[in-house]
């Protein structure tokens, strides 16, 4: 595929221009996030030494510093507190209606998650709707391995749809 | 005796869609400073701070204070380096400036602030965009440009204050007023309150006129000690008298207040601002808030201490922002009107509170001897206060 007046980059991928997470464990230490997620587990990270929950998951806890973290699961139903639709002028690589939500989960860190509302018509949705966690295929990533040369690593990302009444 | 920061000059290019490059623009704009202060030469000055967020991404340069520094003509011996906090990188500048110049590790310090956001292709533009929030957690929700997030903050304080429309269309229009005639804004233009009322919807409940533009430009201003001031210029001094910089979230989950609207974090900062000036609210004379959205004005003003919580739309409805209220607000225009690259609005800021301090503004407040500038940056994730006065802290 020719990239159009940059010759030297055709058939390259170049993760500065991606609009998606890199998720492949060899580039990011939080990569169960998105091994859970394609289970439909929305999951951070909880420290087993001073119990904090964290979100987002990381690798030291923000309260005590220890790494000593486990995965557990956030709920993945939730309320709309308040929501936004973007009809014109939505970013490239996003469909319109763009639907942003605060969503509430019911349980801390997460009783105010800002998400991106997806299949749901524009002027479906209301506050106070139910919604669930969706997870959805975002492109592969062209990721090169030694000897096995490029390989592509399979991505996932999530966002919250209504709960079909 | 004590060093004390003051800022002693400052200019801005032409802000808008430019037909230039990132460093054509900072070199307008050293130009536009320099020209402010016509005994300063660029020998004079021994530091450079250069404030610019998306050079790395739109221009494909990091590393931005030495070109800088280089086409501008100055010969850094004590400070050349680049800070980035989006929309208040300009006065991170101002803040480090100052306590480089107050320790006695610089002497006189340009800061500089710009950005060249329009690209060949203007798909880039909004593109980019999804840099400016937490990256992972946000830019891959389609949260790039930020109108979805003030459309939500929005709603927030109409749902818990009763705010209407036209509190937001007032502040609009107070601003457009005030950059009608000021040739360096993007938008010189007087507006109506029923154009701003009827205006094309961005994202509901904000239209047109509720957004800032997306703007080239750059802007340059000189920070030193009040002693080496006064080898240079007869005007009053303007004192930094106190700053505070807080940041208490990335990612919106972990938003400080109880909802979108309630900004404990401007509180906490501005708390900490006025503390360190040793001034309270009613000693503000002339502000310039971070208007990245009519709306964000109208918390500011209730955050700041201007008027109460809640009470916003009404104190921008009625006039009190305006010349001749009780704190006349972004009397340049504003974010909204002169519009907003990044790195350089800080600077912006900084420069129409020095005038207004030194009694040469264009939209003059009288007696205006205590002034304060606002930022907040990214998704609402940092706010970034600094308090200038006539005279220095006691």
């Amino acid at each position: 595929m020719a990239v159009l007046g940059i010759p030297i980059l055709d058939g390259l991928y170049p993760v500065t221009m991606d609009m998606w997470p890199v998720q492949a464990k060899e580039f990011n230490r939080i990569w169960p996030f998105y091994e859970n997620l394609k289970q439909g587990r929305f999951t951070t990270t909880k420290c087993k030494d001073c119990g904090h929950v964290a979100y987002p998951p990381r690798v030291i806890c923000p309260a005590c510093y220890s790494e000593n973290l486990e995965w557990i699961d956030l709920p993945t139903k939730g309320k709309v507190i308040v929501f936004s639709e973007e009809v014109k002028g939505v970013p490239l690589g996003f469909e319109s209606p763009l639907i942003h939500a605060v969503i509430d989960l019911g349980v801390e860190p997460v009783r105010r998650l800002l998400s991106r509302i997806v299949n749901c018509p524009a002027g479906a949705l209301k506050r106070g709707d139910e919604v669930q966690l969706s997870v959805f295929k975002v492109p592969d990533m062209p990721m090169e391995k030694g000897k096995a040369g490029t390989v592509m690593v399979e991505r996932v990302f999530f966002a919250f749809e209504p709960v079909k009444k | 005796m004590a060093r004390k920061a003051v800022i002693l000059a400052g200019g801005q290019c032409k802000w808008g869609v430019r037909e230039a490059h990132l460093v054509d623009l900072f070199q307008e704009a050293a130009k536009a400073c320099l020209d402010d202060i016509p005994t300063l030469k660029p020998k004079d000055i021994d530091g450079l701070i250069v404030a610019t967020s998306y050079a790395g991404r739109c221009s494909f340069q990091v590393n931005t204070a030495p070109v800088i520094a280089e086409r501008c003509g100055l010969k850094p011996t004590s400070i050349c380096t680049r800070c980035d906090t989006l929309c208040a990188g300009g006065s991170t500048g101002i803040i480090l400036a100052k306590g480089l110049v107050e320790a006695g590790a610089a002497d006189i310090v340009m800061v500089a602030g710009g950005e060249k956001l329009y690209t060949p292709q203007k798909w880039e533009v909004f593109y980019s965009e999804l840099a400016s929030v937490d990256h992972v957690w946000e830019g891959a929700q389609g949260l790039g440009l930020p109108p979805p997030f003030f459309a939500l903050t929005a709603q927030e304080h109409m749902m818990h204050y009763g705010t209407k429309k036209e509190h937001l269309a007032a502040v609009s229009v107070a601003n457009y007023n005030y950059a009608a005639d000021n040739p360096v804004a993007q938008m010189q233009k007087r507006l109506t309150l029923e154009e701003a009322m009827n205006a094309p919807v961005v994202v509901p409940p904000l239209t047109l006129y509720d957004c800032c533009p997306i703007t080239d430009g750059a802007a340059a201003c000189i920070i030193t000690t009040d002693e080496i001031a006064r080898k240079f210029t007869d005007r009053p001094l303007v004192y930094i008298r106190g700053t505070a910089q807080v940041c208490l979230n990335s990612v919106s989950a972990n938003f400080p207040g109880e909802h979108l609207a309630d900004w404990k974090h401007t509180r906490i900062a501005a708390q900490i601002a006025y503390e360190r000036a040793k001034v309270t609210p009613n000693d503000i004379k002339v502000a310039q808030t971070h208007d990245c959205f009519s709306i964000s004005e109208v918390i500011e003003v209730e955050e700041l201490g201007f008027c109460k919580k809640g009470e916003g739309g009404e104190f921008c409805y009625s006039k009190q922002i305006e010349i001749g209220g009780k704190v006349p607000i972004n009397t340049d225009g504003g974010l909204l009107a002169v519009g907003h690259p990044f790195g350089a609005t800080g600077i912006r800021q900084a420069i129409e509170i020095m005038k207004q301090l030194q009694g040469r503004a264009r939209h003059q407040v009288k007696d205006a001897d205590i002034g304060l500038t606002h930022n907040l940056s990214g998704a609402n994730a940092e706010h970034t206060i600094l308090i200038y006065g006539r005279e220095p802290v006691k």
